[in-house]
């Protein structure tokens, strides 16, 4: 997997239908400053990880349902 | 009472000053926090609206009624995501400065029928997107035991309120630790309850995968009883359960005796890379509960190295279609902060959500394998005592991390898995803040989450602040830091 950079997320936001985002917070993403969320190209390398996980057919999770003691 | 007390007091001590006319009447009483919350407010920043009109309306009308409930005529005041009819829903945004509620959320309704008076709407950050809590429209609510630190958020206001003795309990929600986090900051007792068991009909959304509604409050037995009058199925919400409401407040008749309850402990990851007198506290917390009965044995969880990314990776989409109607013509009013996170949610792919969501549902297959041996999970509630206000990053041990990483370790998770928790005090750091540890159970068990609990609490004891001298210049602190 190649390197994050802004250009990329500019490009995809504007060829995709996406809100309108500022170069401020697409530079927050590839370059964090304000320490509230871990960079992206962190996220993705751990998607990444994750996408070889074998999850068979697990359904998304929904409700939750009351286990009874066993 | 004294002044003190009566700030201070339970619900339960509240009502039978009421039941015996020790406390002359509702509106009296009303009268009396909210006097205290428009002298304090300045200081704490804990309400963003204090609605004193509708207050005294409403506890006129618990003057006149012939219902003596335990709710009757007390005060509270909820995190301003809940809708009360009449008044701003702004979720400490400048985004929803003009957003009048129509009606009051379903939780709210409850409490209001039960004879509760609404006192207004509590600071938080905005839209809930933080667990520190800071808010550079309505101010940062500090921590009662020490000016120059964070209450905790995102139901900062929540937690402040009642750590100032404005109101005896508060509503918050709790999307990674909102609740439990802010709660054990300050030193309450913070309830998460399991996923679906209260009802978000008039809440402002924050992530619907993740969001719980909650309480904060000094007692376990007042968690009881606040869980007692608000859960339950509600049609206006498409995920609210209709299992059947326990009696939460019968359970703790029971308090003392745990001779039925196994409890795990989970080592791995939740007694690592913590401040060594929380690790310490826990162990004692575990040790009264082996006193109390308990059978303990140590557990092992799913391993938890990706499950930042998992929450986020489910968060942050589910934000941004949340934010999608204000953006075009409001996006200039939010936080920079938070248009970065919405920002994420635009940039991740529909797999990576779905996966996330896929994860989350492992998580809860493997946990709740975990609750076929166990009753009761027990940890700390977080890693570190308050941090200060404005540190953006905290180093625990060797471990050096963002403050919104370090803080909602220990309970983001359960978000994730959906199981009741609850953090109750467990004593004082030597720094004079206090420190929390946290009960986990399984689905709709809130009675043994709450009946563990109230078996801690009456180990623990803490102090409750002694701010009004330390708290002469906090505005003026305040300000600075926030400059």
């Amino acid at each position: 997997m190649d390197k994050l950079n802004a250009h990329t997320l500019q490009a995809l936001c504007s060829q995709l239908a996406a809100h309108p985002w500022g170069e401020e917070e697409l530079n927050e993403l590839v370059d964090p400053k304000l320490g509230v969320i871990t960079g992206f190209q962190e996220l993705l390398e751990e998607l990444e990880v994750l996408r070889h996980v074998d999850l068979e057919f697990t359904a998304p999770a929904q409700g939750v349902q009351r286990k009874r003691k066993v | 009472m004294r002044d003190e007390e009566l700030a201070f007091a339970s619900i339960s001590a509240l009502s039978a000053g009421l039941a015996s006319e020790d406390i002359s009447s509702p509106t009296a009483l009303t009268q009396f926090f909210l006097e205290r919350s428009k002298r304090l407010n300045a200081d704490c920043h804990a309400f963003i609206e204090i609605t004193e009109q509708n207050a005294l309306r409403d506890a006129e009308r618990a003057d006149n009624m012939h219902d003596t409930g335990l709710l009757h005529g007390i005060p509270f005041a909820s995190k301003d995501l809940f809708d009360v009819a009449g008044v701003k829903t702004t979720a400490g945004s400048r985004v929803l400065a003009d957003n009048t509620a129509n009606s009051d959320a379903t939780v709210i309704k409850r409490l209001r029928s039960a004879g509760a008076v609404s006192h207004g709407k509590l600071n938080l950050h905005e839209f809930a997107y933080g667990i520190t809590g800071e808010n550079a429209v309505y101010g940062t609510p500090v921590n009662a035991y020490d000016k120059t630190r964070l209450a905790g958020g995102s139901s900062s206001g929540s937690a402040a309120a009642v750590a100032f003795g404005l109101v005896p309990f508060t509503l918050g929600t709790d999307t990674g630790g909102s609740i439990r986090v802010p709660a054990a900051l300050s030193g309450l007792v913070g309830l998460k309850p399991t996923f679906g068991r209260i009802s978000r009909s008039g809440v402002f959304p924050y992530s619907w995968s993740l969001d719980h509604v909650g309480t904060i409050t000094r007692t376990v037995a007042d968690a009881a009883l606040i869980l007692q009058t608000i859960a339950g199925e509600d049609n206006d919400d498409p995920d609210s359960s209709n299992e059947p409401v326990d009696n939460y407040v019968a359970a703790l008749e029971q308090s003392g005796n745990l001779n039925k309850l196994k409890i795990g402990v989970p080592r791995t990851f939740f007694f690592e890379n913590a401040d060594p007198e929380i690790l310490a506290v826990t162990e004692l917390a575990i040790d009264n509960l082996r006193a109390h009965g308990a059978q303990v044995i140590d557990v092992e969880l799913p391993k938890m190295e990706h499950t930042r990314a998992v929450s986020l990776t489910v968060q942050m989409p589910e934000a941004l279609s949340v934010h999608s109607r204000y953006l075009e013509d409001r996006g200039h009013l939010y936080s920079r902060d938070f248009r970065a996170g919405i920002a994420l949610g635009q940039c991740l792919l529909a797999e990576h959500y779905i996966r996330a969501k896929r994860m989350m549902t492992r998580y809860r297959q493997q946990i709740n394998t975990v609750f076929e041996k166990v009753d009761l999970l027990i940890t700390p509630t977080t890693p570190t005592i308050a941090p200060r206000i404005g540190q953006p990053r905290i180093t625990i041990g060797n471990n050096d991390e963002a403050i919104g990483n370090a803080i909602t370790r220990y309970t983001s998770f359960f978000n994730m898995t959906g199981h009741p928790a609850l953090t109750v005090p467990s004593g004082l750091h030597s720094q004079g803040l206090p420190m929390g540890v946290q009960i986990i159970g399984r689905y709709y068990e809130e009675a043994e989450v709450l009946l563990a609990g109230s078996a801690l609490e009456e180990k623990f004891q803490i102090p409750k602040p002694s701010f009004h001298e330390r708290y002469e210049n906090v505005g003026e602190f305040v300000s600075a830091a926030e400059k």
